[in-house]
């Protein structure tokens, strides 16, 4: 493995942000000690392999990075939260609160440090308070669609599955093209107790994903399909179970074709586990 | 008797010493210009987090009026999120000095009395001075010493009407309107070096001169200067009207959704 094709991969990973924490602290590595002058995206380099490292728990590294970075750029509120980030990993939680709260002062629509600082919040338990900054967030900072998730996930662990779907119609709004996002949709209805609706967010991830697919009864559903069509067998399963529909909370009529939805799911399930890797 | 041949000989004098140093001076002018207001253009300032707010919230009923037509919304969630915005439109929630109070009506902002938007318009005012000071400059230097001999005969012919403002300083009442002065010259490059700054230094550049007779200071005013005094009452209005638009115009994605998958797998 050369420097160059070392360098290309953390490119691609730094392009499309992959958290590969343990092969690009091993690969950044290489290339820090190789002492080889990248040129301009050293800096972003430098930025990727600190966070690599307290990832991995080399801090030693970590501080090396940061150090050559704060030389370089020293008010950059870049480093600063880059700096927070290695904080985190020794220092108490209400001393790096503190310091986010000052790098906040200095500069209130620094959204980096307002985003680590809800999830110091969240993280020591402070759900509460972490949901209140984190709404104050997304009202400034309309279209983080992560923060929406992130939203979305806080409520579902606290089981306010109503306030979850909220933030997750934000999120879809959006991203519309992102099926996951759908997904995460029709997974927390389901948990909800709102059948109907998500029934029918799972038809719309398999009418999303297969949209461009000429015959798709040909081949095995794959990927994001298998988990939409199992949200789709268990949902009728469910509807059909219960003929005394218990409504839906979200007023989403019911499909006509009940029947004919569940034979389809129970045929693409089935389907997808008879190859084989399955497990018959 | 007026020869319809032009037949007035030039120095070539005059070429070398005044057709080309005037250019020269032009070209040079320009590009320190260009560097100049490079020089002089500050960072734009930060906005207080208030203000950031009220400027994203229009994004805010953008992005939900894009997919509208074909929303992966469901319609409570849809119109739940329509409503509250309209609701924050109407009682002015996202504007960043809160909502009005009630009994003043909102004026929208003076630009004298609001400072962020009196720096907006004290760089934009810096620019235009560097833009016209050496424009007049070069206009007092060429009347000064360039005055009263003709420099150029243009290729193209013009009506008499011209020849008071293209030949100053050489009345004569017979000479063809196409033999033009120094003065002219300064004005055909004042026009046409714009090409040649594209060349240069790029397109964006401020080098150009004939863009500044085009925007005055006071047609910042006007309220379409970037970031500047935009009166966010009124577009929150309007913003709620397009709202509406766009309720009327609301259809789910998953109406139909069960047929469509079924026809796909030929179950229907």
């Amino acid at each position: 493995m050369s420097i160059s094709s070392a360098l290309e991969q953390l490119a691609s990973y730094r392009a499309r942000n992959t958290r590969a924490s343990q092969d690009t602290f091993k690969k950044g590595c290489a290339v820090l000690k190789s002492k080889v002058s990248i040129g301009d995206d050293g800096w972003a380099f430098l930025e990727q392999l600190a966070l690599a490292s307290i990832d991995v728990g080399r801090l030693d590294i970590a501080d090396e990075c940061l150090r050559q970075l704060f030389n370089k750029f020293p008010n950059s509120p870049r480093v600063a939260v880059l700096s927070g980030i290695r904080r985190e990993a020794t220092d108490p939680p209400e001393q790096v609160l503190k310091y986010y709260d000052d790098l906040l002062k200095m500069d209130d629509t620094n959204a980096a440090a307002w985003k680590r600082r809800i999830s110091i919040l969240r993280r020591i338990g402070k759900i509460e308070k972490a949901v209140q900054e984190l709404a104050q967030f997304l009202d400034t900072f309309y279209t983080d669609a992560d923060g929406w998730l992130e939203l979305a996930d806080i409520y579902s662990s606290c089981n306010q599955y109503t306030h979850a779907l909220e933030a997750l119609s934000h999120a879809l709004a959006l991203s519309p093209q992102n099926p996951f996002t759908v997904l995460q949709f029709a997974e927390t209805a389901y948990t909800s107790g709102d059948l109907p609706l998500a029934l029918k967010m799972f038809l719309v991830v398999i009418d999303m994903s297969e949209s461009d697919i000429q015959a798709p009864q040909d081949n095995p559903p794959s990927g994001i399909c298998v988990r939409a069509w199992w949200g789709i067998k268990l949902c009728s399963r469910r509807l059909m179970e219960s003929r005394s529909h218990p409504g839906s909370a979200s007023d989403t009529r019911l499909p006509k074709n009940l029947n004919l939805i569940d034979e389809l799911a129970t045929e693409r399930v089935l389907t997808a586990y008879s190859g084989e890797q399955g497990t018959q | 008797m007026v020869d319809s041949v032009p037949s007035l000989y030039l120095d070539p004098q005059i070429r070398d010493w005044v057709l080309f140093p005037i250019t020269l001076v032009m070209i040079l002018v320009g590009i320190l210009r260009h560097y100049v207001v490079q020089l002089l253009h500050s960072p734009p300032k930060r906005l207080p987090r208030a203000a950031l707010r009220e400027q994203r919230a229009l994004a805010r009923s953008h992005i939900l009026r894009a997919t509208s037509s074909n929303s992966p919304l469901p319609p409570t969630f849809y119109t739940s999120i329509s409503s509250h915005l309209s609701l924050a439109f109407t009682t002015g929630t996202y504007l960043k000095d809160g909502p009005p109070t009630g009994d003043a009506p909102s004026a929208p902002p003076n630009p004298i009395t609001d400072p962020a938007a009196m720096d907006g318009m004290m760089a934009g005012m810096k620019t235009q001075m560097v833009m016209m000071v050496p424009q007049m400059i070069i206009m007092g230097w060429i009347n000064f010493f360039f005055q009263g001999f003709v420099l150029i005969k243009l290729p193209f012919p013009l009506t008499l009407g011209f020849k008071s403002m293209l030949q100053r300083g050489i009345e004569t009442p017979d000479m063809d309107v196409r033999w033009v002065s120094s003065l002219s010259w300064y004005f055909l490059n004042f026009f046409g070096l714009n090409g040649l700054y594209r060349l240069i230094l790029g397109n964006d550049n401020s080098a150009d001169s004939s863009r500044d007779m085009i925007s005055s200071p006071f047609a910042n005013m006007g309220g379409a200067a970037p970031g500047q005094p935009q009166d966010f009452v009124k577009l929150f209005k309007a913003e709620r009207d397009n709202l509406a638009f766009a309720e009327g115009l609301y259809s789910w994605v998953g109406t139909d959704v069960e047929n469509r998958v079924l026809r796909r797998y030929g179950k229907i």
